[in-house]
């Protein structure tokens, strides 16, 4: 009789030899752990994207339909329209900016919900603070070590990959510190040992040091040496180099869009990815932040363009894919006297995937009547970020502890998953 | 034999004996004597002062070892942990024309270092930012009157700040002579962590360093937390600047006071006015007044993080006490442009001194924002009215706590002997601390006499941190690092983007917090690219570390700098190991071969091996063969730069692997 388990690892092993031509130690360790993730193809994957300096959810997801808002915004109100370039209009009550028409048929479709008048029951409007917390996951404690998104990985318990979480920024984000293994590459295509223009070189130099850490007395050394070996010859630095898009996807030349197209590139290879991230900025329009277009208007698009261009180029992937985007707070329900609007509470955020019940606008506002908002001048927070992120970690990675995840917290997930 | 005299002899020597117990028993009571056990653990002199440079410099120069063993091991440290070596070679290296800031006070930096938000509002009060150019932001023409404007103010922006910061770490630690020192800043600055990344106290961050942690280093304990309690950096960076209390008759008095309403009122009617100028900072001012109130951040992590630690023995009402005995604890304005600064200049000293106000430096007591109310602080009950005093016995209470003394003592163990101490050492230094009052050398004397220091299970088992790392490598080869800032990217590279660590936590101390496989590959290739002058701004001489010999194969080379680099190591087995691949008979066949096993990148040099998935030899496709030739045949690739004896490459890639090599990770 071969029990799971031992065909589970014969599997692995079978998947790595025909590919590779031979076992990588992580797998092996993993294997002989049990802690492998099987079978190693197709596992889930949550992409987070922050939207660093706090994105304007009155313009993004306009609450069009509140006479308030016009008065409160006289040279930034927006409302939909026949014509061209105006808002579009979601629900009767809501309408996306017209930078995000590419977020409109996902919407119909019912596979992207949006949540608006989320944010921290924390009222700061610092970005440090705001940023730091959302990304602990602990509103009101600066002194947890780890951000949720590296306890998600944790909860998940996979072992077997050092790609489970990836970053695709230069330095570890506040949401991947902490005691499991995270990867922050600004640029998968570093990810090798490099001797510029002295390719033979780097080949020796390359073998010496396979050579040298696998014989180390220091433990730690040895370990993340030889990983680090089977790490590369796992990802083909040609295949990044040269990696076609599906579906004659376009990613924007942005930051964001690199960092997704790379995202993609990682889910397509298999390397057993459960969390990545990936970051925007640009989004604290103080000053002239535009309609139809200007700064905000830009960004927005960028924005939409990189997640389609991820979504189309998901293809089949797509039902082990889901995108969540999020930003430290809103801004001011008013204009401000620079054409811009500042730090406030409450903002909106996006959720994109299969298992997403989508095509709503999930919301407990009210009116931006001013005795509604908060401080009078503030779309108050009605839902907290953490039902959010609780209920897609909990729908689609299946993580299910709350207690970990969000330490303190005795909320509830939001409804927004497929059960 | 002349007994007369060998009797005056013993006398003296007797004396001598009894006065040097007198001597040291007096000593006793303030320091304890230097007393290294290494000789009883089976450690020659010449591997003590390797451990020793190991573990208290940034990494061993060329012919340190001999140095520090000719001039004796307890004079090295005596003059380290006095840390007062002249440092003309930092200096040198960081005139005043580049690093203006280095020697610039608070209110200068503020003044002169802007903050983005800062700047735009300079730049809207010098009508730049008119209805018509705030839709052209972006434009290239309003980028240089912003330029301009900020050239004819002396305005600059607050990256040449960090710019100043970063490198003057770097430089310090490379070049400077008090090593101790300077390592110690570095493990202070991250145990009372404070980060750029905090808009609020980045233009602080300097001066923290330079005035509340590394002239206290060595010193007490009390010190220390005192001076990081105090600095507008922590003062911001952890909020207390904000946290306060209308718990005092000042506040009461006036809310009561008719001409304070009517005056608050007239502020009112200004901020609304918005023809009126400064009438967005004042409502700004205002708003921010009103949601004024206690905010625990400080008071929590003082004790979970500075002092007792997490299962310190405190309660959440301690902590809620503990903030309450701080408010009122903030900087005083600086910024000229700021609504403070004219409220301040307003005010009159001699007032404010008696109404229990105290400024010291930056940093004020604010009497009408401090909770005056009696609090009891860990079962000690401080009575109403304590001032500014009360906050001062809070911290003195904390940093004496035992609590604080195990806490401190792990710290400093975990950071100077293994990632695990034991409970033994921590105990025999948390007395040293509790006798001493916290005495910081004091504990490190302690932590040196301990047997624990030298056993051969604790040398080289502590993991380099990236900035150790590439400081060790800066050091090990006596290399000119002209542009410091690169040295800064490639930290970032390997996991350490120094000062932006944003929690207040500090970076964790331990091996598997820096090592994993992204850092770990560009360690290796930080030893490549540093060693083969493909960082700029870094200049090697390798030769010269070998007396300009060169030498005869690369077999010597690779014997040779793993001497100069890793004195007093055990190498012989990686020797071996490379020696195999090095003393190649066959070396154009082995070379050819790992073409064929290379897929090479032509456009950036960025390779990998895909051993594995090769075909075989003589199985090569032409498309392959024509590869192949290419590769070979280019100019900028000749086949002779790899281990060819005699050749300079030769050199500098053999000291890359020895850098990126796991014993050059090892500390």
């Amino acid at each position: 009789m071969v029990n799971r388990r031992a065909f589970m690892k014969s599997g692995a092993m079978a998947l790595f030899a025909a590919g590779f031509g031979g076992v990588p130690a992580f797998i092996a360790r993993a294997a002989d752990s049990g802690k492998i993730l099987l079978p190693y193809k197709k596992n889930k994957v949550l992409v987070c994207i922050f939207q660093r300096g706090a994105m304007d959810g009155l313009m993004a997801v306009s609450p069009y339909a509140d006479a308030h808002l016009k008065a409160l915004r006289p040279t930034l109100y927006m409302s939909p329209a026949a014509t061209e370039g105006s808002m579009l209009d979601l629900d009767g009550r809501f309408a996306l900016h017209p930078s995000l028409a590419a977020f409109q048929p996902f919407f119909a479709e019912g596979r992207m919900a949006i949540v608006h008048g989320v944010g921290s029951p924390n009222n700061t409007r610092s970005h440090f603070d705001a940023q730091d917390y959302m990304e602990s996951g602990t509103p009101f404690s600066k002194s947890t070590n780890s951000g949720w998104l590296n306890r998600a990985v944790g909860l998940l318990g996979h072992e077997g990959t050092p790609f489970r979480a990836v970053s695709l920024t230069s330095s570890l984000p506040r949401s991947l510190y902490g005691d499991n293994e995270s990867l922050a590459i600004n640029n998968l295509q570093e990810f090798a040992i490099q001797m510029r223009g002295n390719p033979l070189a780097t080949s020796l130099a390359s073998r010496s040091f396979e050579q040298l850490y696998d014989q180390t007395s220091s433990q730690i050394l040895n370990r993340t040496g030889k990983e680090s070996f089977d790490a590369i010859k796992m990802l083909n630095v040609n295949g990044i180099k040269n990696y076609q898009p599906a579906n004659g996807a376009v990613y924007p030349n942005s930051p964001l869009g690199n960092s997704l197209k790379q995202i993609a590139t990682l889910i397509k290879m298999d390397v057993g990815m459960e969390v990545a991230f990936a970051e925007s900025g640009g989004w604290d329009t103080h000053f002239g932040q535009g309609t139809v277009n200007g700064a905000l208007a830009r960004n927005l698009k960028d924005f939409s363009d990189s997640i389609t261009a991820f979504w189309k180029d998901m293809d089949a992937y797509q039902d082990d894919v889901t995108v969540m985007t999020m930003t430290e707070f809103g801004r001011t329900a008013h204009q401000n006297g620079t054409g811009g609007t500042d730090h406030g509470r409450a903002s909106c955020l996006f959720v994109l995937g299969n298992d997403v019940q989508g095509g709503k606008v999930y919301n407990n506002i009210k009116s931006l009547a001013k005795e509604e908002l908060e401080d009078g001048r503030d779309l108050p927070v009605s839902t907290d970020f953490r039902s959010v992120f609780s209920a897609v970690a909990n729908g689609h990675l299946k993580i299910n502890n709350d207690k970990i995840l969000f330490p303190g917290w005795e909320g509830n997930g939001l409804g927004l998953m497929k059960a | 034999m002349n007994f007369r005299r060998m009797y005056r002899t013993f006398l003296v020597g007797a004396g001598i004996t009894v006065l040097s117990a007198f001597v040291q028993g007096h000593q006793d009571t303030a320091e304890p004597r230097l007393n290294m056990p290494y000789k009883k653990m089976g450690l020659t002199q010449e591997q003590a002062a390797a451990h020793l440079l190991n573990r208290f410099t940034f990494g061993i120069r060329p012919g340190q070892v001999k140095e520090v063993v000719d001039m004796g091991l307890d004079n090295w440290l005596l003059q380290q942990l006095d840390g007062k070596l002249p440092d003309e070679e930092v200096n040198r290296r960081l005139p005043a024309a580049n690093y203006e800031a280095l020697t610039m006070n608070n209110e200068d930096i503020v003044n002169r270092y802007l903050n983005a938000g800062q700047i735009i509002r300079v730049a809207a009060k010098n009508n730049l930012l008119n209805k018509d150019s705030v839709r052209n932001l972006d434009k290239p023409e309003y980028r240089e009157q912003l330029k301009k404007l900020m050239d004819e103010q002396g305005y600059k922006l607050p990256q040449e700040l960090h710019r100043q910061l970063v490198n003057q770490k770097l430089i310090r630690a490379a070049y400077g002579q008090n090593q101790l020192q300077e390592l110690l800043t570095d493990f202070w600055f991250n145990h009372f962590n404070v980060s750029l990344t905090k808009g609020q106290s980045q233009q602080y961050v300097l001066t923290y360093e330079r005035d509340a942690i590394r002239p206290n280093v060595l010193g007490n304990f009390n010190t220390l937390l005192e001076a990081t309690a105090k600095h507008p950096a922590m003062l911001e960076y952890l909020d207390n600047a904000s946290s306060v209390s209308m718990d005092n008759d000042l506040a009461r008095r006036q809310e009561k006071n008719a001409m304070a309403r009517l005056a608050k009122q007239r502020l009112q009617q200004v901020a609304e006015d918005s023809t009126k100028p400064g009438a967005k900072i004042l409502q700004q001012t205002l708003a921010a007044r009103k949601t004024q109130g206690l905010n625990e951040n400080y008071a929590r992590e003082i004790m979970e993080l500075h002092t007792l630690g997490v299962d310190g023995g405190y309660t959440q009402q301690d902590v809620t006490a503990v903030a309450r005995a701080l408010t009122g604890w903030g900087l005083r304005p600086m910024y000229k442009e700021g609504p403070g600064m004219r409220l301040m200049q307003a005010a009159n000293p001699n007032v404010l001194a008696q109404r229990g106000f105290v400024t010291e430096g930056d940093f004020m007591f604010r009497a009408d924002k401090h909770d005056e109310s009696a609090k009891t602080i860990l079962g000690r009950r401080f009575p109403a009215n304590g001032g500014y005093a009360e906050g001062k016995e809070v911290l003195q209470m904390l940093a004496t706590h035992p609590s604080t003394a195990r806490f401190i003592s792990t710290k400093l163990a975990t950071r100077f002997v293994s990632d695990t101490p034991s409970v033994a050492l921590v105990n025999r230094m948390a007395d040293a601390f509790l006798k001493s009052k916290g005495n910081i050398r004091t504990v490190l004397i302690t932590m040196v006499n301990s047997k624990e220091f030298w056993d051969k299970k604790a040398l080289r088992e502590k993991v380099k941190s990236p900035f150790e790392f590439a400081i060790s490598a800066i050091r090990a080869t006596n290399a000119d690092v002209q542009q410091p800032f690169q040295i800064f990217n490639w930290c970032t590279r390997m996991g350490q983007r120094f000062y932006y660590y944003q929690a207040p936590t500090g970076f964790p101390d331990r091996a598997s917090y820096w090592i994993n496989t992204g850092s770990l590959l560009n360690r290796m290739n930080f030893g490549l690219a540093f060693a083969t002058g493909k960082i700029p701004g870094v200049k090697l001489n390798l030769a010269a570390l070998n007396d300009n010999h060169e030498p005869e194969s690369a077999e010597a080379a690779l014997i040779t700098y793993s001497k100069i680099l890793l004195p007093e190591r055990d190498q012989d087995d990686n020797i071996r190991r490379l020696t195999a691949m090095v003393r190649d008979t066959n070396l154009e066949q082995k070379i050819s071969e790992a073409a064929d096993k290379n897929t090479v990148n032509a456009a950036d040099g960025a390779m990998v091996q895909k051993e594995m998935m090769d075909v075989p030899p003589g199985k090569k496709t032409r498309a392959e063969r024509n590869h192949e030739k290419k590769v070979l045949g280019k100019k900028n690739l000749p086949v002779t730069t790899v281990y060819v004896a005699g050749n300079t490459n030769t050199v500098s890639q053999v000291t890359g692997i020895i850098i990126g090599s796991p014993e050059f990770q090892r500390k």
